[in-house]
């Protein structure tokens, strides 16, 4: 167990003489015992990161310290650390059982005593009558549980999982979402996992860590991620299907500041952005939080598909001028490709970004209790 | 279907068929013709007595009274077993030593980045297609400056030069089918890069060093050159220099040679059946099928 301190970590590889910045100063605190998910899409430092954090990779330059170990400079040996790789990396000439007691048989941990933890992890990750077995004979989802058993029997201060999931099918993905859940609360020990699927972020982390092309942009528990986004960018990023965004300007109007776009309004209480008027900005709001009826404000869009996903469905629309739109609902009636219809939503749904993307306002601090629809 | 665009009468699909196979049939019974006869040649001559194989003015192709007497010849007479046990310290040394080294460059080449290293990598593949002829005269000379000549110290080097460019290039190869993933998880559960190299790298590429230590040997035992060139005394020639010797002693006749030939074939073919399946793994990856 450990807290993971990273302070202004940075890596750039250098490939024939052109420099790349794969992490770009990152400063944050993994509390210790947390589940972590370090997300983002494709290319945005994610795995350079945790590969810092277990030794793979020199940091150009930052610090990494498990509490009040620097770590930085160690190699991977040096560190406690247990990591699941991507492509699972079973050493394909031993036993499932020899795999899972490597790093005891590297400790010099005697046999009956590695036998003993090895069959505690198999129990726990149900592998036991696979043991004897070589990777080479297990279902793909099996070796997956071979891997965490191995990461299971080390006790490590951290257990560092690189998208261990992203070749799964989804019912397999399902599954063992729960088994590493299941394995953090039994270890007690700090889980930081990398993938690039936000649902995977949402469902099992206390924290998540958002990267956007190696800078943090995102800090947080995912509810606030989801609820407070500091970014259009993390507005988007978080939730299926994403935030919808246009644009709008702030003007003045009789009673204070509002924001106009779209056809819509948006009234603010008063003081607020006053010193925005005249600039440019985007509404952001969910398409979970637009409805087919009612609201507070409303636009005009035209359906171009629905899809069906059982309870509710998404209706991507398209406002007057192009702007993607969608709309997650339940109620269908009237709604068909090709018609326009009016999207409402109310005013503590909305987000506010600035023209650089950052969040100036929340629906919620917007709302004013003595004005009423 | 009848006529092609050009106006010729199309072959049936059947029919091309048939014909490829009488076609591969034909070849591998021509090639094996050619592989057989002078094998059966030599043991059909090499367990007869020489009286009994060339009775009645013509050649005996089947042996009616198989005997080791021509081995008895052998041992008794000449120092076969002194040229055969030469070959096989040379070949073992030659062996370990040029795998030794192909696993350790190969190694290198794979998981470090230095400066030159694709030239490194062109060198040795340049240096591979340089026939041993060439290499012997200026190998002679440095080795009669070293004080290496007459030695199986000197012999196996000159065999591990003419045999580790092609090992090293095929371990190089080799390795990098090996995923660094397997190597990182290792670091990572505590196991040193020697470590790491012992109980992970070398198991799973255990096809490639196997098909380098066989290229290795199949050089060493066959080679003649080179031991004709640094060996000058008698009682350090390996067997195929010895065996070349034969033929000049008028003791020693047809049946005799045929023999040696035959002790000639046994390692080879022993290794050949042991260990055809990792040659095959090995030599695929090299890219030679």
């Amino acid at each position: 167990m450990a807290t993971i301190h990273l302070e202004e970590l940075r890596k750039v590889f250098s490939v024939g003489g052109t420099d790349h910045v794969a992490v770009d100063g990152i400063s944050l605190e993994i509390p210790d015992g947390s589940f972590t998910t370090i997300v983002g899409p494709s290319g945005c430092g994610k795995t350079t990161t945790l590969r810092m954090l277990a030794g793979l990779e020199t940091p150009t330059s930052g610090r990494i310290r498990f509490d009040d170990r620097d770590v930085t400079d160690l190699r991977p040996q040096e560190r406690n650390v247990a990591m699941v790789f991507q492509s699972i990396a079973l050493y394909p000439h031993m036993t499932v059982r020899e795999n899972i007691g490597y790093a005891l048989k590297i400790d010099g941990v005697p046999k009956a005593d590695r036998d003993e933890k090895i069959e505690e992890a198999a129990e726990t990750l149900q592998i036991t009558d696979q043991l004897e077995k070589m990777p080479s004979e297990l279902s793909g989802g099996q070796q997956q549980r071979v891997a965490l058993g191995s990461a299971f029997v080390q006790d490590p201060d951290a257990l560092l999982l690189d998208e261990p999931m992203s070749d799964l099918d989804a019912k397999l993905k399902a599954e063992l979402r729960v088994e590493v859940q299941r394995l953090h609360k039994e270890l007690d020990t700090t889980v930081v996992y990398v993938t690039h699927d936000q649902t995977e972020a949402m469902t099992m982390s206390d924290h998540v860590v958002l990267l956007n092309e190696g800078r943090l942009e995102q800090f947080a528990p995912p509810t606030e991620l989801f609820d407070r986004p500091t970014s259009a960018y993390a507005a988007r990023f978080i939730g299926t299907p994403a935030t919808n965004v246009f644009e709008a300007a702030v003007e003045s109007g009789e009673s204070g500041p509002v924001v106009k776009g779209q056809g819509t309004t948006v009234r603010l209480p008063t003081g607020a952005l006053a010193d925005r008027v005249g600039e440019t900005v985007s509404l952001g709001v969910r398409p979970q939080y637009v409805t087919l009826d009612g609201g507070d404000h409303g636009l005009d869009v035209t359906v171009e598909v629905v899809e069906p996903l059982g309870t509710e469905s998404v209706v991507h629309c398209r406002t007057a001028d192009g702007t993607p739109f969608d709309v997650v609902t339940s109620d269908l009636a009237g709604v068909d490709p090709g018609e326009t219809v009016r999207a409402g939503f109310d005013t503590e749904h909305v987000y506010l970004f600035d023209a650089g993307g950052e969040t100036v306002a929340f629906g919620t601090d917007l709302r004013e209790p003595e004005e009423s629809p | 279907m009848a006529t092609s665009p050009r106006g010729l009468v199309a072959v049936p699909q059947r029919i091309q068929a048939r014909l490829t196979r009488i076609g591969v049939y034909v070849t591998a019974v021509v090639v094996a013709v050619f592989v057989t006869v002078p094998v059966y040649l030599m043991l059909t001559l090499a367990f007869q007595a020489p009286a009994d194989a060339f009775a009645g003015g013509r050649v005996n192709l089947i042996p009616t009274n198989p005997t080791l007497r021509n081995f008895r010849v052998l041992f008794e007479t000449t120092a076969t077993s002194t040229y055969f046990r030469n070959s096989l310290v040379v070949t073992a040394s030659t062996t370990l030593l040029s795998t030794a080294i192909a696993v350790s460059a190969g190694y290198g080449l794979t998981r470090f980045e230095f400066r030159g290293k694709s030239y490194a990598a062109r060198a040795i593949l340049f240096s591979y297609m340089f026939s041993p002829i060439v290499l012997a005269i200026p190998l002679y000379v440095v080795f009669f400056a070293l004080g290496l000549l007459n030695s199986y110290f000197g012999l196996t080097l000159a065999l591990t030069a003419i045999s580790t460019p092609f090992t090293i290039w095929l371990m190089w190869q080799y390795f990098q089918t090996v995923p660094i993933a397997l190597e990182e998880s290792a670091w990572v559960r505590g196991a040193s890069r020697w470590r790491t190299l012992w109980d992970v790298v070398l198991p799973v590429a255990r096809p490639g060093y196997v098909s380098a230590a066989i290229f290795a040997f199949s050089v060493a035992w066959n080679d003649f050159t080179m031991a004709r060139v640094i060996m000058s005394d008698e009682n350090l020639y390996p067997i195929t220099v010895g065996a070349s010797l034969f033929l000049d002693r008028p003791t020693i006749g047809w049946g005799e040679t045929m023999a040696v030939s035959v002790l000639i074939c046994i390692p080879p073919f022993l290794i050949a059946l042991f260990l055809q399946q990792y040659l095959l793994q090995g030599f695929n990856v090299g890219g030679l099928e």
